[in-house]
């Protein structure tokens, strides 16, 4: 504690992101900040994710329907209806809200559980993939071009450095939501279901609620980032924003780093963004980049839920404690 | 009005009557032993009154509410808690937050439930284990996380299915004196127990089950002379070595 009241470790974290705040400041490079961005949207994505799975012990393979129908969402009120993106923003996140909602209702409804939740989630994104590609009203597999121009108003900047702060602010916001979650009741109701529903059931957790609740939550934020996607990349498709392979970002860094922490997800898909970094520098063909990259998040993904569960977190935490102890909840291994 | 009332209660897995037309009252404060041989029904008993799975007939009324349609949190809520047999704890957090879990029942705030949770862990004999993780507790400590996760709830009856199962005679005397200081807080207890010595002791009464049928009822003392009970479940040497 200092004169400020605050723990040390918040302050730590504020000067981090002030200090990463500060980088479009200094450095001009379009190419660097783009990669940033990119990082920091993983990152997201993984926050967003690990509460669900992190915390909650839900696998949902599904979350990338909730980051297309953001994406679509915003761009087709902005294109058709000529309403904001700003406000499409969050007419997405509802949307995504609801059939999150839905999902959940019905796996509660039918007692789906574990393994069996993740086919359903893994059902539900690709449903949602296959309508967009087919439905000509959001141009089916064509896609959507959006036109890069000057206007702040309509979520569009000429340069890249808002971008590089609305993502950081979004990370922000993921990070205190995990962070009040994870001290309130919510949180550790969510790790009771992870760990034994049953035995939550009967200590008085009501589990169908808070997996409504963990799940709206999450699409809800997850959404945001698809109308970032849209407005940052300029062209959205069913086989980009719909893509099985943003789901996969999610388990991979929420993994690596170790589920169930605040800041696992962070650190987990921070070293996967700078291997993968390195790996576009090795002297091979930019085909085989792409196979070597997924092989390799395969391989690793594997080689972490065997050998060390609880991801980067737990591994550090194991050599500075001797023992596995993580913020009073270690992560779980997936089903 | 007594504190729980099951009527007629029956649960049927297919053709097999796991329990049959069952009916009990349990008074407030009252220690009821629940006895019977392997598959006679008593853990579907508790899973049927903890909501785990619904009754084909009949009715359990707690504290005069029909509570059979209701999920198993919103029993717990109402002051209905149970313990498993086979332990059941959360393995990746530590014991007292196992318990704050159980304590966030009758609290939003977690100051209080931690508070909560560390007076549970002193009644049970935990506070040294405070940090352990779940899963790295010994049976006798698995089973006295149960019992204080479930005294977290505040609860004003409480289940518990074969708390002593596994456990050495030193460490049985340890629980019967949990048991005691739990009960003398005014608390009703049913409770399901294969060691016979301990449950005759605590019980005030004791219900007989086989084949999911009450055979006998009555003072535990009443119990150990029945012959029915004595055919289907004590056997002879129970008897002789009583007298």
């Amino acid at each position: 504690m200092n004169r400020l009241n605050l723990p040390w470790n918040t302050i730590y974290f504020i000067l981090a992101v002030l200090v990463i705040a500060l980088v479009p400041l200094v450095v001009k490079s379009e190419y660097f900040l783009t990669v940033l961005i990119n990082v920091m949207f993983g990152i997201y994505l993984c926050v967003c994710w690990n509460l669900v799975f992190g915390y909650a012990g839900l696998f949902s393979i599904g979350h990338q329907a909730f980051l297309g129908i953001g994406a679509y969402t915003s761009t087709i009120l902005y294109l058709n209806f000529q309403i904001s993106p700003w406000i499409g923003m969050f007419a997405g996140a509802i949307l995504s809200t609801i059939l999150a909602v839905f999902i959940t209702f019905i796996c509660y409804r039918y007692r789906i559980r574990g393994f069996f939740f993740a086919i359903v989630t893994l059902a539900f994104g690709m449903l949602m993939q296959n309508l967009f590609m087919s439905w000509d009203y959001v141009h089916a597999a064509v896609g959507i071009w959006l036109v890069l121009r000057n206007a702040p108003w309509d979520f569009y900047f000429m340069d890249r450095t808002p971008y590089y702060w609305i993502m950081l602010t979004l990370v922000v916001l993921s990070l205190a939501v995990s962070y009040f979650i994870e001290r309130s009741r919510t949180g550790s109701y969510l790790i009771a279901i992870r760990e034994d529903e049953d035995a939550a059931e009967a200590v008085g957790v009501p589990s169908s609620r808070y997996k409504v609740i963990v799940m709206a939550v999450s699409a809800f934020m997850i959404s945001l980032a698809g109308t970032f996607y849209a407005q940052f990349y300029l062209y959205i498709q069913p086989d980009n924003v719909f893509s099985i392979h943003s789901a996969i970002t999610m388990q991979v860094g929420t993994m690596m780093g170790g589920a169930g922490t605040l800041f696992g997800p962070v650190i987990g898909w921070t070293f996967f963004a700078l291997f993968d970094e390195m790996l576009r520098w090795l002297p091979i063909g930019s085909l085989s980049m792409a196979a070597i990259t997924r092989i390799t998040y395969g391989v690793m993904l594997m080689l972490i839920i065997v050998f060390f569960p609880t991801g980067l977190i737990g591994l550090g935490e194991k050599f500075r404690m001797g023992r596995v102890v993580v913020l009073g909840s270690s992560p779980k291994t997936p089903p | 009005m007594p504190l729980m009332e099951l009527r007629a209660l029956s649960k049927n897995f297919g053709g097999l009557k796991a329990v049959h037309m069952l009916s009990l009252t349990l008074e407030t404060g009252e220690i009821l032993g629940m006895i019977g041989p392997n598959g006679a029904g008593k853990t579907t008993v508790f899973n049927l009154i903890s909501g785990l799975m619904p009754p084909s007939e009949g009715s359990i009324r707690f504290k005069g509410e029909e509570i059979i349609h209701l999920q198993p949190n919103q029993i717990c809520k109402r002051g209905l808690v149970r313990t498993f047999q086979i332990t059941k704890p959360f393995g990746n957090i530590t014991t007292h937050r196992n318990v704050m879990i159980g304590a966030f029942n009758r609290t939003k705030r977690v100051s209080e439930a931690r508070d909560i949770a560390d007076r549970m862990l002193e009644t049970t004999l935990l506070s040294g284990k405070r940090n352990v993780l779940g899963r790295n507790l010994s049976v006798p400590e698995r089973k006295r996380l149960e019992l204080a996760r479930a005294l977290a709830t505040g609860p004003e009856l409480l289940l518990l299915d074969e708390p002593m199962a596994g456990l050495i005679p030193k460490e049985i005397d340890e629980l019967l004196e949990i048991l005691l200081s739990i009960w003398k807080g005014g608390m009703g207890i049913l409770i399901i127990e294969h060691v016979l010595q301990a449950v005759m002791n605590l019980s005030h009464r004791i219900v007989v089950l086989d084949y999911g049928e009450k055979i006998a009822e009555g003072k535990p003392a009443e119990i150990a002379r029945n012959p029915k009970v004595i055919e289907a479940y004590l056997g002879e040497e129970y008897v002789l070595a009583k007298s």
